[in-house]
């Protein structure tokens, strides 16, 4: 039993990253519609800021402590999020969805160029975890190692889910969202803001994606330019699989893939390991949506014909 | 001073211009109905007050000109639209279509509206939880009405509200609007094709064809007039 919570518990703390990318990716098409291919790459370039403004000093000799620097690093992700749909996105999608697509991939592919040109090659930018990652920081519980780290992880992610669904949920701004998301027109003609909400909702995005590069760089205690290649790839999937339009199910689906990968590597290593979780997780994801398309939590469209 | 003044309008979708040079007006607490066909221009020119295309000529609303207002600012000032097709949110909740629609305000008073327009709509009530999508027809109608009336407008823009709806539930909703227009005394400016019944209701009337106004005057006298009902209401 030991190894099987040591995994369930290992597949939770990777699962609650993919869940906070997830996060990121559901704000953004539940507002506009597009799947952000560069939150992953948002995610690291806030961190790269994050590092860059931990090695200031501005109160006399101290350094900036880590988890100011994350806030910063937030609002950085923020206006960056809020400027690529201002700037790209929204001028874009009035001619087609497939430039948006295009131009995307292309932010993605800039964003790296400029990480690796810049800052590359590793390893040089070390970061702190924003939890303690000291060998014997653990507990242990039903006999698994519980790291610190991995518990701040997922508690920080819960809580963010948490928040977001009171937002939806519970605010005016929330609502004005929702109404976006679900008529555009109408939204106009009811004086909802339009452009501000979409820049905010892609804003959102990229400060939960900055939150999600630093406790990713954390975690292997340097900022790389490719840390966030595979993360998004899984974060992608945890969306689809919890629904695209759905903040709980992309925190089921993020939480859901890790474990599954993390068990199937660990109780079948012959012919699952560490090189083909992914399919494992994938293959999961492939039956779920074949027999519920919209996702585990999604909206199904509902039409009168 | 009229509550809406319209002079010398143009608009339309890119290179094509759907109305030439309309002038119409909309006094406090009047129903005007503009009446045509298909194709006359009838939603463009709902479009074009409510700011949502680009537009030329002069719109006075309330003494400020809204020529070149954004639709957000619009509905602040007070005109409120139902759009063509209903316009309402399908994935919210009915609940929630009705604040949204009072989105501009900052009063503490959205809830009272609410229980207000429950009353009203007393079918929008019992499906208060429902996502809007699963709503008939004839509801969502009903929802768009209660929603634009949400803003607490001193305008109701109506879009062909009786497209897709059976005669009866037709009737039903034009019932409702003439009686919001008495009893809250909100001025109503509706743009239809099912002239028989928009005529009961209407103080005065404008005929719309190809982007001009043709013919206009007290409901009564247009319909008593023989000519133009058969050229342009065809019955």
């Amino acid at each position: 039993m030991d190894r099987f919570f040591d995994a369930v518990f290992l597949g939770l703390s990777s699962g609650a990253i993919y869940a906070l990318v997830a996060l990121g990716l559901v704000v953004v098409f539940r507002g506009t519609g597009h799947l952000n291919f560069a939150a992953g790459e948002m995610a690291t370039f806030s961190a790269y800021i994050v590092w860059v403004v931990t090695t200031w000093t501005l109160f006399g000799d101290s350094a900036l402590p880590l988890w100011l620097a994350t806030i910063g690093g937030m609002v950085f992700g923020f206006a960056l999020g809020a400027a690529t749909e201002v700037f790209i996105v929204s001028p874009l999608s009035k001619k087609s969805p497939l430039a948006v697509f295009v131009a995307l991939i292309a932010i993605l592919l800039g964003i790296n160029a400029i990480d690796s040109g810049r800052w590359g090659p590793p390893p040089s930018e070390e970061i702190d975890s924003l939890f303690p990652n000291d060998p014997d920081d653990f507990v242990r519980l039903f006999g698994a190692v519980w790291r610190w780290e991995d518990i701040g992880t997922l508690i920080v992610t819960l809580a963010a889910s948490a928040l977001l669904f009171l937002l939806f949920a519970k605010t005016k701004i929330g609502l004005a969202m929702r109404a976006v998301a679900s008529n555009p027109d109408s939204s106009k003609l009811v004086g909802v803001p339009t452009k501000l909400v979409l820049a905010g909702s892609w804003g959102l995005s990229g400060a939960l994606a900055a939150l999600a590069g630093v406790m990713v760089a954390g975690s292997q205690a340097q900022v790389t330019p490719t840390m966030m290649f595979t993360i998004f790839v899984y974060a992608s999937a945890a969306a689809t699989l919890g629904g695209l339009d759905s903040p709980i199910g992309a925190v089921v689906g993020g939480l859901s893939i890790g474990v599954v990968e993390n068990l199937a590597a660990e109780f079948a290593p012959g012919w699952v390991g560490q090189e083909m979780k992914l399919s494992v997780a994938l293959l999961c994801i492939f039956v779920v949506l074949f027999v519920k398309p919209s996702g585990l939590f999604g909206t199904e469209k509902v039409e009168r014909v | 001073m009229s509550l809406l003044e319209v002079e010398g309008l143009r608009a339309g979708y890119g290179p094509v211009n759907v109305l030439h040079h309309i002038n119409l007006s909309v006094e406090p607490g009047e129903i005007v109905v503009i009446l045509g066909a298909n194709g006359a221009g009838k939603t463009t020119t709902m479009r074009a007050i409510s700011g949502t295309i680009p537009r030329e000529g002069t719109i006075t609303f309330d003494g400020d000109d809204i020529s070149s207002n954004s639709p957000e600012h619009i509905v602040r000032l007070g005109i409120a639209q139902v759009p063509q097709g209903r316009g309402t949110f399908p994935e919210l909740s009915v609940e929630d279509n009705l604040r949204i629609g009072a989105y501009t305000r900052k009063d503490g008073e959205v809830g009272l509206d609410i229980d207000l327009w429950y009353e009203t709509f007393p079918r929008l009530s019992e499906r208060r939880g429902q996502r809007a999508g699963s709503l008939s027809g004839g509801e969502q109608q009903m929802l768009a009405v209660a929603r634009a009336l949400m803003s607490r407008p001193k305008l109701l823009l109506c879009d062909e509200p009786s497209l897709g709806l059976a005669p009866l539930i037709t009737r039903e909703l034009f019932k409702i609007i003439a009686d919001l227009n008495s009893r809250w005394s909100i001025a109503v400016l509706l743009v239809e094709q099912n002239a028989n019944l928009a005529l009961h209701i209407a103080h005065r009337v404008y005929l719309l064809e190809t982007g001009r106004i043709v013919a206009s005057g007290d409901a009564q006298s247009i319909a008593n007039d023989d000519s133009l009902r058969k050229a342009y209401l065809g019955y």
